[in-house]
């Protein structure tokens, strides 16, 4: 039996994966701040305390994340998030020909894959702007859940700053116009979907798999639809890097 | 000798047969260390910025070199091509038509060839003739191919290069035969290049000559030029005549003819991808979508323009097609 441990360090939280022969056997969340704090040392190199996991054997790890943060850990083979996420969507979906948007804490990657290779990519470099924390933010001035505020999709109130910060000052002034609650959350759907395109523009396709966080949008992925043909939505969009660490690591790694 | 210009492959047997020194545009701009300022000169005369960098470029060679005289080439290559000939002949220069007919019928390449024989007034015999000295330069050239991806000791570079300079010869027959000699004697005494991916490089020329060197960093050998290698015509040599030399020839015909030359080619040169090369605003970027239909392998399909190093963007996509690639290999 071949044990395979997958670590997806974002910048929010770290996804955690365990893989039994190829098959999930169990998945985690940890917060990233609680993971570093709680699970790791560190003496020159991160170590993660397998122990602590309570995970048992493990026969092969791999760690993916989020390239400002310390992926490399000790005993760990690291991926970059490209082939991780691809891998992910690739054993999540069984496809070959695919666009791959991923939308994540901090970080968007658009990636298309045909016939199982990478063949473009492109990721936010300058700008979180158009990730899943300016929902978070946009969300708490609402004072509203992120999962009720991702359900309104129609009639969006009008909101154009490019900036987050701004988009907040923003949001508030509609608020003080009394534009109702409805509106607003479709506003801040809508105003992320708005940033995604430009990113999008050179990924055009038939199909459109969704990962990370912001895959549980449902207003978001409404306005994808008009733009591709087929909205793939797979089953653990969150912990899709992890998964695709894990497959790397059957299926690729010696 | 008289200098004559070509803006691509042409039956340059009948050029040589009839005295001339045939100078390939594209190689002259495209090895100056001026490539920018001859796309400038075009520019400057009016061709338009959305405008494959090729075409410019061979203009502003051919105005800076003091070609009088070029092959258009009416039929077989892009319709840009077409209208640089028109403003080239607004420019006083004489040109010499040649096609390469649409039909792709052995008798119409035929009539075309004698048309152009007769142009120059050379005999058949005098280019059979020629043509058979320039088979021992192909044979050559075929050798530096082999020892590519048979031996391994040549690199993707010096495949492309030599491969492509068969289209004028590099200026001189006899320089560049002693030339090839000398490249072959070297390669030989290499060691064998040990990458873990065989890769074609397909589509025309790159503007991009980095790529070569670039790919090996990621554990690649380019190990097929499609394009380079139909310029030197390794099957030509067994052609009976100069008619089939040029009828047997992937460049300027159909994409269905040229898919059974390369699907022949990935199999036999056991290639693990392909490496699809267009220039920007050129229509080969359209015959991509077939290209990857009806080719079994993966596909990556990369833009130049007019820079002659890949960018950053492009280093990316590579680097990530290479990276996948090496996995599945893992596999293999």
């Amino acid at each position: 039996m071949m044990r395979i441990l997958g670590i997806d360090l974002g910048s929010r939280e770290v996804k955690i994966v365990l893989m039994e022969n190829n098959l999930i056997v169990y998945k985690k969340k940890v917060s990233t701040m609680r993971f570093y704090r709680d699970y790791c040392s560190f003496d020159g190199k991160v170590g993660v305390d397998l122990e602590k996991l309570d995970l048992g054997q493990v026969d092969k790890a791999v760690s993916t994340g989020y390239g400002k943060n310390n992926t490399d850990l000790k005993r760990f083979t690291p991926i970059n998030e490209i082939k991780a996420h691809t891998y992910g969507a690739i054993y999540q979906t069984d496809l070959k020909d695919f666009i791959l948007l991923d939308v994540g804490g901090q970080d968007v990657k658009v990636v298309k894959v045909e016939k199982g290779v990478t063949t473009d990519l492109e990721l936010n470099e300058k700008c979180a702007a158009s990730c899943g924390r300016y929902l978070e933010n946009m969300a708490n001035i609402l004072e509203i859940s992120l999962d009720d505020m991702s359900k309104h999709a129609e009639n969006p109130v009008d909101l154009n700053s490019t900036c987050a910060v701004f988009s907040e000052s923003e949001l508030i002034g509609k608020i003080a116009e009394g534009v109702e609650m409805e509106r607003l959350c479709a506003g801040v759907n809508y105003s992320l979907y708005k940033r995604l395109r430009p990113l999008l523009s050179k990924f055009r396709g038939a199909r459109l798999i969704i990962t990370g966080g912001v895959a549980n949008n449902s207003a978001i992925k409404k306005y994808l639809k008009k733009d591709y043909e087929e909205i793939v939505s797979i089953e653990e969009p969150q912990f899709n890097g992890a998964i695709g660490c894990c497959y790397y690591g059957s299926k690729f790694l010696s | 000798m008289k200098k004559i210009g070509i803006t691509t492959t042409v039956p340059v047997e009948v050029l040589i047969a009839a005295g001339y020194k045939p100078v390939d545009l594209n190689n002259v701009f495209i090895t100056s260390e001026n490539y920018l300022k001859y796309i400038d000169i075009a520019e400057k005369d009016g061709f338009p910025k959305s405008l494959c960098a090729w075409i410019k470029g061979i203009y502003g060679a051919c105005l800076e070199n003091d070609i009088k005289e070029i092959v258009g080439v009416m039929e077989g290559d892009c319709s840009n091509t077409k209208a640089l000939i028109e403003v080239l002949q607004l420019r006083g220069i004489k040109v010499y038509p040649f096609s390469f007919p649409h039909s792709h019928r052995l008798k119409d390449v035929e009539s075309e060839i004698r048309r152009f024989m007769s142009i120059f007034d050379v005999k058949e015999e005098t280019v059979e003739d020629v043509r058979r000295s320039l088979n021992n330069i192909r044979q050559l050239a075929k050798e530096i191919d082999e020892l590519t991806y048979i031996d391994n000791k040549a690199n993707g570079f010096e495949n492309h290069l030599y491969q492509v300079s068969l289209s004028d010869l590099n200026g001189s027959i006899d320089v560049f035969e002693a030339d090839l000699k000398k490249a072959i004697d070297d390669i030989k005494k290499r060691e064998a290049i040990n990458k873990k991916l065989r890769l074609g490089y397909i589509g025309v020329p790159p503007m991009t000559g980095d790529i070569y060197e670039f790919v090996e960093k990621y554990d690649a050998h380019i190990v097929y030029n499609e394009v380079q290698r139909e310029f030197a015509f390794p099957r030509g040599i067994e052609a009976a005549n100069i008619f089939e030399q040029y009828y047997d020839y992937t460049y300027p015909y159909n994409t269905a003819f040229r898919i059974l030359e390369l699907k022949k080619q990935i199999e036999h040169r056991k290639l693990d991808a392909i490496i699809h090369y267009t220039q920007a605003f050129c229509y080969r970027a359209v015959e991509d979508i077939v290209l990857k239909k009806q080719l079994d392998i993966p596909i990556l399909n990369i833009e130049g323009d007019k820079l002659n190093t890949l960018d950053a963007r492009t280093k990316l996509r590579l680097e990530a097609f290479l990276d996948m690639l090496r996995d599945l290999k893992e596999t293999k």
